[in-house]
């Protein structure tokens, strides 16, 4: 092409929303650089409702429905900034740190919840949903919302965490003026770097509520007396530390004399010890699987789900390591070598055997017993047996990391127990088993095609 | 000189086998297409259903050289089994060509309202427009400019608040 040519027509030329469509596809220097040619780009590219909101959908478009988010009428550019940080959540992350054992805690005696977390795009907000494998017998997992992140009109976070998940249909009908009505928690989500989240109560102190955009339904100036739900009394400054010693003794003796079984005097109560500082709420800390699926190279790489020691379907995650090595642990386990847990299994050197096997390999891997959950796709009864797959390639694995010193006399019986076999498939899935049993633990995966399968 | 026929499709329409819409350019030349593939213009189809008969659709923004492509686009993307490597890979070759061309066929797939064709095309422009300084996307595209050094730097500042 001619440096000097003038094509007929021009960028100019173009009607409006096809140089918006173009300018869509550039990142927010790239448009501010354009935007210094001409006055007239300087007024298209300054738009919010045409140029950012353009933005916006073209990256998010197919994902989140745009023009809901902020009820509509939040300012794009601050949208865009918001679903720039926010787009890193996507994905799977799990719990990481040990629940705190404070009172509430302890009190609640529930068991921990699940490890595995998924963040997913709503249509107004990011959810968050906890992961667990189903007690059905089949391959099927449980996702239970618990976690909402929003803005409000103004471009401010709101984020709510439904702890006893009894809300899943409210995210549907989620809207930023419903919150206070109910027992949601709202949480401050906060990234530490890209792959570390803390999610925390709120408490709520000062302006904090308003900037969540809603008002609290009781106000503190009344801790004083028995009242019902106050609505529409404003969030007022909270008393200093003495006065709040002082009422939360008055509570504590003017309750006891109360009759405390209305649901609506429960729930003040609720409130009142939550503005008196008391967490509903233990911190929780997240931490991204930054790899969950395979890739070429990386073949057993990411989350799968099989049985577990006890037969039920349990979650596994498997990574590789710098050094051409892989190790298999439950979701949740430390993945810490040091940290006293056995791995699932692990091998220093990820290299395959490729057929054609010899004889004891194929001895080995004929006897034995599949141990999957019922495949409800691929058997009518739900018991029938399933026939050992055809076998692509076998690695050599292990499930101590205890060393392998060798042995004048050979191996022990103790080495060969932990000795095992993965057995990789056509499809790419893989069974895994050890010498010290006749078992193979079919493994699938726990989001092929990044969907999770219920 | 009129299209060479399109690629045979699998899936056949219940009213009649494989059916084949025709439409005339600018220039009055008249093309061939199957209607799965005039489908994927919002333009086209609006007017199929308004008109069976069989007359050339007249398309009076569109020249025969531009509208022979753009019918191989949408024939080729109407193709059933072709996996999505193959396609971008079909794609990258189809947009490799002079800028003058890929601002007609930006300007076919706006008129003729073919999403998967504009914003294929929308994207070489943005990738012209990448990298360049102002003063040199300015010349690359004949844009007149009437600031004053001064006015340019504010805008510069103000820029650096809004978009970084």
């Amino acid at each position: 092409m001619e440096p000097d040519f003038v094509p007929t027509t021009s960028f100019v030329d173009f009607p409006e929303d096809v140089q918006l469509c173009i300018l869509s596809f550039l990142t927010p220097p790239e448009i501010a650089n354009f935007s210094c040619t001409s006055k007239r780009f300087v007024a298209l590219c300054r738009s919010d409702a045409k140029l950012w909101h353009a933005l916006c959908d073209r990256r998010w478009g197919s994902k989140t429905q745009i023009r809901k988010w902020g009820d509509g009428k939040i300012c794009y550019r601050l949208l865009y900034k918001t679903l720039s940080e926010w787009e890193s959540l996507i994905g799977f992350w799990r719990r990481s740190g040990q629940r705190s054992t404070s009172a509430a805690a302890a009190a609640s005696a529930a068991p921990p919840p699940p490890p595995l977390v998924v963040f997913d795009w709503g249509p107004s907000f990011v959810a968050g949903s906890r992961v667990s494998p189903s007690q059905d017998g089949t391959y099927g997992v449980v996702k239970s919302p618990f976690l909402w992140m929003s803005l409000s009109p103004g471009g401010e976070p709101v984020n709510f965490v439904d702890p006893d998940g009894k809300g899943g249909e409210f995210g549907a009908n989620y809207s930023v003026d419903s919150i206070g009505k109910t027992d949601l928690i709202p949480v401050d989500v906060n990234f530490m770097g890209c792959t570390h989240l803390v999610v925390e109560e709120n408490m709520g102190l000062g302006g904090n509520s308003h900037r969540n955009g809603f008002r609290r339904s009781s106000s503190s100036a009344n801790l004083c007396s028995d009242e019902e739900e106050a609505s529409g009394g404003e969030n007022g400054t909270f008393g200093s530390l003495p006065d709040r010693y002082m009422s939360e003794m008055y509570q504590h003796f003017a309750n006891r004399t109360s009759p405390g079984g209305s649901s609506a005097s429960r729930r003040q109560k609720k409130r009142e010890k939550e503005r008196q500082g008391k967490r509903r709420w233990e911190p929780e800390h997240f931490v991204k699987i930054v790899d969950c699926s395979p890739t070429p190279s990386r073949p057993l790489q990411g989350l799968w789900k099989g049985i577990g020691d006890c037969t039920k379907l349990e979650f596994y995650l498997v990574t590789y390591d710098e050094i051409g090595g892989i190790a298999c642990r439950r979701v949740g386990e430390p993945a810490d070598r040091f940290s006293g847990c056995a791995p699932v299994f692990w091998t220093s050197k990820a290299t395959f055997i490729e057929p054609p096997f010899s004889q004891e390999e194929m001895i080995m891997y004929d006897s034995r017993m599949l141990l999957h959950p019922i495949d409800e796709e691929n058997s009518m009864f739900g018991e029938l047996p399933m026939e050992n797959e055809p076998v692509t390639r076998i690695l050599y694995i292990n499930s101590s990391y205890d060393l392998l010193i060798p042995d004048l006399a050979g191996t022990t019986a103790t080495d060969r127990r932990n000795e095992g076999r993965i057995w990789q498939y056509r499809d790419g899935t893989f069974g895994f088993g050890f010498l010290r049993d006749n078992f193979i633990i079919d493994l699938k995966h726990i989001a092929p095609n990044g969907c999770l399968l219920h | 000189m009129s299209s060479s026929p399109p690629p045979s499709s699998a899936a056949a329409s219940p009213s009649c086998p494989k059916k084949m819409i025709a439409l005339r350019s600018s220039d009055g030349e008249t093309f061939e297409i199957e209607e799965a593939a005039a489908l994927q213009s919002k333009t086209l189809e609006n007017m199929i259903d308004e008109d069976c008969a069989g007359t050339p659709i007249p398309l009076p923004n569109v020249t025969g050289k531009i509208l022979a492509k753009v019918v191989e686009f949408c024939s080729k993307h109407a193709e059933p089994g072709v996996d999505d490597e193959s396609l971008r890979a079909w794609d990258a070759e189809f947009v490799n060509v002079e800028q003058a061309t890929v601002f007609d066929y930006i300007l076919a797939a706006n008129f003729l309202e073919i999403p998967t064709l504009l914003n294929l095309t929308c994207n070489v422009v943005a990738d012209m427009i990448r990298g360049k300084t102002p003063d040199e996307i300015r010349k690359f595209f004949n844009i007149k400019s009437i600031f004053s050094p001064e006015e340019e730097e504010e805008v510069r500042r103000e820029n650096h608040w809004a978009f970084e």
